[in-house]
């Protein structure tokens, strides 16, 4: 009997080793939370968007198309003589990555924050999660053309999602801004975001001058197929009233925090100084040129690197001088404002320039207005830049007025080139595509294909047959258009 | 379970009792190698050794007065095997097999459970101590190199401490585990490394944990190749077994202890290193550049003419303050930058220097150990202590090993046995780093006028600021070796006890039961640093502290019973419960960005993070084991395991394996008994199925990183001034995962043929790996990166043949030659929807990968255009520069890394007491990537780019089909050796993969044993390891590669060379 009472012990002792709820207690993960709250998933979504989706590659190799910066050394000599790179599914991939984890993130917040969620009624960062959508969104769309929309985001359910049309893409992004608005408009029991906000500090009538400045401009960016210019005016309106309210990341401390451009110099230094816009800013005689460039650390004059033509090398030609510039006359010392530039995600000088734009195009056209905008977004410009708007009103009458008037088009759209110059160039090369479209050309002097649109990225390439198939061979970014300016897809 | 026991006891004690009268037995004795009789047998009674004989001079002897509990007789003579036999009858004649010709071989199988090698249905491969320790390697796992089939053994490098590959009948996993579990003296311990060198691109090697094992220690290794021999071993065991058993004592003669003295010290050197170009000096285009990666420059002489840094022409460096030239003091030499900033002369005679050679040292390798053994009437111990030590060829690396280790078993009483085993690790190793972070990437291509070892590595009174003879992409490899660290350190402590119980019920000797409890723990400590002190590649430096607390508990117990049944069948049942409970905590402290240098801690890095990583992990096993055999001739054995699996998900966590297996002896049978060709034959065939288990984890959110890309160290760390985030993980897991499932077939033979002269075994085995559990790459579109789950298949097809010849068989003179060979075909059947290929490591291009169709792995990356016939087009435009020139084209498979087959063959020769023993490995077919050969075509420093001035004709073919008939080269085309190598071939990957087949002298040993003296036995030995390298792979030793994952030995770029040792050893016993 004992030893019967004896064996059913053992055994239910060795069972209970093994049951599964002894098993899931020995598999739980104590590392890692399985829920956060929302304002923490945000945080994140704010850094990624401005350093990995605005600031680096793809802006890097936009900068290299919109001759921002001249392309001297390895993947960006290829960019430059168009080579490989601008072909490749390999190219974009980690920001094309990127902005879809993005979206995901958001994605989680959104439901989260929505009816059902575990923060339901937290309209406050239900709509910050909405103008950061359209933000990412507007992003993929405008680089890729049609991408996966409706069926992406669903990891382990659907493994392949189908391409949407950059037309109905649009559509949501509109719907997310305005969705995001009315979110940001209602009371909410739920705290700010306060710190977490690296932004705006939880400051959600910020947010919505923020959805509104995107609105305006990706009302602009339809101009081609649906103009509204005077909703892009509207819009303008209801956002920044300077430039301290502006979309931009400033948390670079340069330490913890290092702003791209400074360290895509450091660890990479694959850029030369731009001489298309250097003969740009001196054929208007423009104060900026004195401070955009700087001489290669340590070398002993500044050369400019031809755009399209330059040697691959290292250390011979003068640098953007944003990302890295000696703080003093041959010292190699690094300017510690580079290494904290912020990202700019839109800007209070882009929205006055987009004003001017909408002015400027409006029926009936109102070129008064045009030109107090455009004067407003030079000097908005030269401030940003470290200059003052006394020096942009002194540049603006002796060099640009004149070229106002004689085409007020496309001094509006060369003045935004110049003020883009530093860490906007994405929206630089969305812009050019967009004016060549509309009939106004920035010339450039690269002589080579210009890349109508960036690859897909190879984690969809490889994976996604429909993607794979609207790939190819990558040779289609020579010639097809996105559909906003006047391609098909 | 508890069913079963009842059941069992119900049977045990339905059993009768026999009784036996008292007996006279008479017999003769044979010997088997000639059939004639064997005079001075001595022949006495198990039970009672006191009634005892010895065999006349015509092999006979008569036995009196046996008592009548006695079942058996034990024949006993020198330089034979003792013999047991049952006692059946009045007349018992007995055949004896000398000591060298073991025909019943026992080997140590799953669970412990001891076999004749002839009962079993699979193939296993067994090696004893003397086998492995020949040429006192110190790692275990080389050591095993070229003496077993089936097993592909890649190791890394020679570096002390380098981690070695085990694959037994090729892989099963994509991108997880492959290698076998090791099982020592009865308990599994963790013998794989708990980090992985990830892509294996940048930084040092990681030792794996079966490096803890001291060779020394080991009495005999059996390896469980198939799935059938490990299938009781459950889910742990889908790779195979490596069975170790320690020294014990327990074979000795009782009594005395005996004391083992062993030493071995060698000697060691690169085992191939580059033959170099020694015409041209650094440079570009002819012209000298002081800081180039690139040796194009002027031929070596004439440096003193260089317009930019020759003495004998008008440069900057001539120039004098009032601007007129000094062509006077410098002639005949040439400026060197980096003396001026060392604070040496600058100028300089050009004089060759042989960098390679100066770079590296002489290796010593050090081993010791002194062992304790003894046997008693109740027991026996065995005491051992150990030491490796040993001096890497390249400066800066070395590894320290001691081992303790004491066991013991004691019978308590006719029932109970107890014992234990406990072992103790402490090793310390300094390794260095390969491929991006490597120290031989600026040894090997060093240009030949460059003074590396001469010319101080950094400034003078400035230790940070290094002095190079190129951009600090690389760093000068005496800086690195003296400033970087990548050490780690490991305490481990192993052991486990046990309690048997074989109740002495009053059955007959026939039947047996045997309870076991065996309890033991696996518990290390390791702690890794990674520094790159602050002026590492110009740069200010980084730290990564991390490591790993490790406890593992096993619990296993089996019941054992055994009987007879009829004349003919013997009957042995097993069951048991094994438990293996694992806790692992992981840390990782990085910091970067060091204040100033000198201080190597991460309180002088100004950003640190630190994360930390638990876990446990159960497995609790319930099996089975029924072996039947009839007649000593068939032999037929069943198991079955259920395995519950914690790191599975709820409702997923239960799988039984099963497997079974049958060996027939066909010798056993009437008709070829005593047949004078086939002395032995067994065919034997088994099924099983094993499972991998993966890992499941609830899907989490986690603190985002910033590091790769364009990004060297990590732009953005979390907090930012104060502030965290998190986002979801981007690798989730499949909550519906099964468990991997490998099924194989195997089928072979072993023969005996001629006397046991020559003998024969063969194996055919197939396995099937269905619902392989790999990260399944998702497309970016999905939000995430990764998805764990079923998604693949792979098979393999596996050939492997065992060839013994006794050459000679004297008792002064004996010759044996063996051969291994393994023809291992391991082929990607299917991948998950979508999924084409799975990325194992490396570069974006090139990298290894496993691809559908393809054998694995495979290597991927930039090919040459090809036309449809896949021959190389060549450029045909003739305003390019790269005119005649091959061109780059798509990316593809460029490579297959697995080879046709290997081959091992040992020689062992004895005369008298002097005894000369060679093992040869060869393999043939395979491919790798050797990014240290296309980079020193690419610098201009193989030997391949000697000839620069020679006209040439690219061999590729035009789109038109005709060979390439484009000539460049030449007196008016200087450059176009330099744009071949340097620029095109450069960007072609496929330029970089080369043939590794190799055939290499592995182990030489020339043996004395000298007379017995005073009861000292004394045996000295001289060796030579690794030697005689023939190699398709041009200028290094094909086992020498990046990485201690699945890329292992296929992936290689400035990687640690591998080493030639000498050496000699002494071996004391009294």
């Amino acid at each position: 009997m004992l030893k019967k009472i004896y064996a059913l012990f053992a055994a239910g002792l060795l069972l209970s080793a093994c049951s599964e709820d002894v098993m899931d207690r020995i598999n739980k993960n104590v590392n890692d939370p399985t829920q956060v709250a929302s304002r923490y998933t945000l945080t994140d979504v704010m850094t990624s968007s401005a350093f990995s989706v605005t600031g680096s590659d793809l802006s890097f190799y936009a900068s290299t198309y919109v001759e921002h910066n001249v392309g001297v050394y390895n993947q960006m000599y290829n960019a430059e003589i168009r080579n490989n790179e601008p072909y490749a599914s390999s190219t974009y991939n980690n920001n094309w990555s990127n902005i879809y984890a993005n979206l995901y993130s958001l994605k989680g917040v959104i439901t989260r924050c929505s009816e059902g969620g575990a923060e339901a009624g937290n309209s406050a960062n239900l709509g910050i999660a909405q103008v950061l959508s359209a933000y990412n969104l507007a992003i993929l769309t405008d680089c890729f053309g049609d991408v996966p929309w409706t069926e992406a985001l669903q990891p382990g359910v659907i493994f392949q999602p189908k391409l949407d049309k950059q037309q109905d893409i649009y559509a949501a992004i509109f719907k997310l801004l305005d969705d995001g608005i009315a979110n940001l408009g209602k009371a909410t029991t739920f705290a700010s975001m306060g710190t977490q906000d690296l932004i705006y500090g939880g400051d959600k009538a910020k947010w919505v001058k923020a959805a509104n400045a995107l609105k305006a401009r990706y009302l602009m960016r339809l101009s081609l197929r649906t103009p509204n210019y005077d909703g892009v005016i509207t819009a303008i309106n209801a956002a920044f009233s300077s430039a301290a309210e502006e979309l931009k990341f400033s948390k670079y401390d340069g330490s913890i925090a290092i702003s791209p451009g400074y360290a895509f110099f450091t660890d990479r230094d694959y850029f030369g100084a731009s001489q298309s816009v250097h003969d740009k800013l001196v054929a208007r005689s423009d104060p900026r040129d004195a401070i955009f460039f700087a001489k290669y650390p340590g070398a002993s004059s500044l050369l400019f690197a031809p755009n399209g033509t330059p040697e691959q090398k290292q250390g011979i030609y003068g640098v953007n001088a944003f990302n890295y510039r000696a703080t003093s006359a041959g010292s190699d010392e690094v300017s510690t404002a580079n290494k904290k530039r912020p990202t700019y995600m839109i800007s209070y000088h882009e929205l006055l320039f987009l004003k001017a734009e909408a002015y400027a195009r409006k029926a009936p056209q109102d070129l008064v207005n045009a030109e107090a905008s455009l004067k407003a977004a030079i000097a908005a410009a030269f401030v940003k830049d470290g200059l003052t708007a006394a020096q942009a009103d002194a540049y603006y009458t002796a060099n640009v007025k004149a070229l106002f008037d004689a085409d007020p088009l496309k001094e509006i759209a060369m003045q935004k080139y110049l003020a883009f110059y530093q860490s906007e160039s994405l929206e630089a090369y969305n812009d050019y595509r967009r004016l060549a479209a509309q009939g106004v050309s920035i010339p450039l002097a690269n002589t080579k294909p210009f890349p109508q649109r960036f690859t897909y990225g190879s984690d969809d390439v490889t994976t996604n047959p429909k993607v794979k198939e609207a790939y190819g061979d990558g040779q289609y970014v020579k010639t097809e258009k996105v559909w906003w300016a006047g391609g098909t897809r | 379970m508890r069913r079963f026991l009842s059941l069992l006891m119900m049977v045990l004690f339905s059993v009768g009792i026999t009784n036996a009268q008292t007996k006279q037995i008479s017999g003769k004795v044979f010997s088997s190698d000639d059939k004639n009789p064997i005079p001075g047998v001595s022949v006495f009674v198990k039970e009672a050794p006191s009634v005892g004989t010895t065999t006349n001079i015509d092999g006979q002897f008569t036995l009196k007065n046996i008592p009548a509990n006695a079942k058996a007789l034990v024949f006993r003579f020198v330089g034979y095997q003792t013999q047991e036999v049952a006692i059946k009858g009045s007349e018992m004649n007995v055949t004896m097999s000398p000591e060298n010709q073991k025909i019943d071989e026992v080997v140590v199988t799953a669970m412990g459970m001891k076999r004749d090698k002839k009962a079993l249905g699979y193939a296993s491969q067994d090696l004893k101590a003397d086998q492995l320790n020949k040429s006192g390697n110190p790692g275990l796992s080389t050591a095993l190199q070229g003496k077993v089939s089936g097993v592909d053994i890649k190791p890394s490098s020679g570096m002390p401490g380098a981690s070695t590959r085990v694959v037994i009948r090729g892989a099963r996993s994509f991108t997880g585990n492959n290698t076998p579990l090791y099982v020592v003296d009865g308990m599994p311990i963790a013998s794989t490394s708990d980090f992985s060198t990830g892509n294996s691109v940048t930084g040092a090697d990681i030792a794996d944990r079966s490096l803890d094992l001291d060779p020394n220690e080991i009495e005999s290794i059996n390896i469980l190749k198939g799935q059938a021999a490990a299938a009781l071993y459950g889910i742990r065991a889908s790779n195979g077994v490596v069975v170790i058993t320690t020294k014990s004592g327990k074979g000795l003669a009782k009594g005395k202890p005996v004391i083992t003295i062993n030493n071995s010290t060698s000697f060691e050197m690169i085992s191939r290193k580059p033959d170099l170009q020694s015409t041209y000096a650094q440079g570009s285009a002819n012209n000298f550049i002081h800081n180039t990666s690139m040796s194009w420059g002027p031929k070596l002489e004439n440096l003193p003419n260089d317009p930019g840094y020759g003495g004998n022409t008008q440069n900057k460096y001539t120039k004098l303050a009032d601007g007129s030239y000094d062509l006077n003091s410098h002639k005949g030499r040439y400026y060197v930058p980096q003396r001026a900033t060392a604070g040496l002369d600058p100028w300089v005679v050009p004089t060759r220097y042989d960098n390679i050679d100066e770079y590296f040292k002489t290796g010593v390798t050090v081993n010791n150990s002194i062992n304790l053994s003894q046997s008693t009437e109740n027991g026996n111990y065995s005491i051992g202590l150990g030491s490796a030590t040993q001096k890497g060829i390249v400066p800066s690396t070395n590894m320290d090993r001691y081992n303790a280790r004491a066991m013991a078993e004691t019978k308590l009483s006719k029932e109970w046995k107890t014992g234990f085993t406990m072992n103790f690790v402490t090793s310390n190793i300094n390794k260095a780093p390969g491929a991006n972070s490597a120290l031989l990437g600026t040894v090997f291509p060093a240009p030949i006028n460059y003074d590396l070892k001469g010319i101080p590595s950094s400034v003078p009174g400035d230790p940070y600021t290094q002095i190079n003879y190129r951009s600090l992409t690389f760093n000068n490899p005496y800086w690195a070796a003296d400033n970087n660290t990548f050490n780690e350190k490991t305490d481990r402590f192993y052991g486990n006890s046990f309690v048997e119980y074989s109740p002495n019920f009053s059955w007959s000797e026939d039947k047996k039961l045997t309870f076991k409890y065996q309890a033991g723990i696996d518990s290390y400590t390791t702690h890794y640093q990674d520094i790159y002190e602050y002026g590492n590649t110009g740069k200010k430096g980084s730290i990564d502290n991390y490591g790993v607390t490790h406890l593992g508990f096993n619990s296993l117990f089996t019941a054992n019973y055994s009987m007879k049944f009829g004349e003919d069948f013997d009957l042995n049942l097993l069951v048991g419960n094994e438990i293996n409970h694992e806790k692992k905590k992981k840390y990782d402290e990085f910091g970067q960005d060091f204040n100033f240098g000198g201080w190597k801690n991460i309180s002088n890095a100004n950003v640190v993070t630190a994360t930390e990583n638990q876990s446990k992990q159960r497995t609790v096993g319930f099996f089975g084991n029924i072996s039947l055999t009839y007649k000593n001739m068939v032999f037929l054995n069943a198991t079955g395991r259920n395995d519950y699996v914690s790191t599975m998900p709820r409702g997923n966590r239960s799988f039984f394996y099963p497997s079974v297996s049958l060996s027939w002896v066909l010798s056993e049978l009437e008709a070829l008994r005593g047949n004078s060709v086939v002395s032995f034959a067994k065919v034997r065939a088994s099924y099983a199925q094993v499972g991998q288990a993966g890992t499941y984890i609830e899907n989490y959110f986690t603190k985002p990183t910033y590091s790769g890309g364009f990004w060297q160290g990590n732009p953005i760390s979390y907090p930012i001034g104060g502030i965290n985030a998190y986002i979801p993980n981007s690798t989730i897991y499949d909550p519906n995962l099964k468990p991997q499932n490998t099924v194989s077939y195997e089928g072979g033979f072993d023969l005996k043929l001629f006397n046991n002269i020559l003998s024969l075994e063969y194996t055919y085995s197939r396995q099937n790996v269905t619902d392989q559990i790999f990260p399944v790459p998702l497309a970016g579109s999905t939000g995430l990166s990764q998805l764990v789950m079923n998604g693949g298949k792979i098979h393999t097809n596996a050939h492997e043949a065992i060839v013994n010849v006794k050459i000679l068989n004297q008792k002064d003179l004996e010759w044996n030659v063996g051969v291994n060979y393994s023809k291992i075909d391991n082929y990607v059947d299917e991948l998950a929807p979508g999924v084409e290929s799975i990325f194992l490591g490396g570069f974006t291009t090139p990298q290894v990968r496993a691809g559908i169709g393809a054998k694995y792995p495979v290597i991927y990356g930039t090919q040459f255009k090809k036309d449809s016939q896949g021959r190389i087009l060549v450029d045909e435009d003739p305003n390019s520069d790269y005119y005649g020139m091959p061109m780059a084209g798509d990316p593809g498979v460029i490579g297959n890394c697995s080879p046709d087959f290997i081959l091992g063959a040992n020689s062992n020769f004895r005369w008298k007491n002097v005894t000369l023993n060679a093992t040869l490995s060869w393999q043939k077919g395979g491919q790798m990537y050797s990014g240290t050969n296309g980079l020193l075509n690419l610098y201009g420093m193989s030997k391949e780019t000697s000839d620069r001035t020679k006209e040439f004709t690219y061999p590729g073919y035009l789109s038109n089909g005709q060979p390439n008939n484009i000539k460049r080269g030449g007196a008016s085309d200087p450059y176009a050796y330099q744009l071949l190598y340097s620029d095109i071939l450069g960007d072609v990957d496929e330029a970089y993969i080369y043939d590794m087949d190799f055939v290499k002298l592995r182990e030489v040993s020339l043996g004395y044993t000298f007379p017995k003296f005073r009861g000292v036995n004394v045996s000295v030995s001289a060796f030579a390891r690794n030697i005689l390298v023939w190699t398709k792979l041009p200028n290094l030793d094909p086992e020498s590669s990046q990485g201690n994952t699945n890329i292992g030995g296929y992936f290689e770029r400035f990687s640690m060379p591998q080493t030639s040792s000498y050496g000699f050893g002494l071996n004391i016993v009294f």
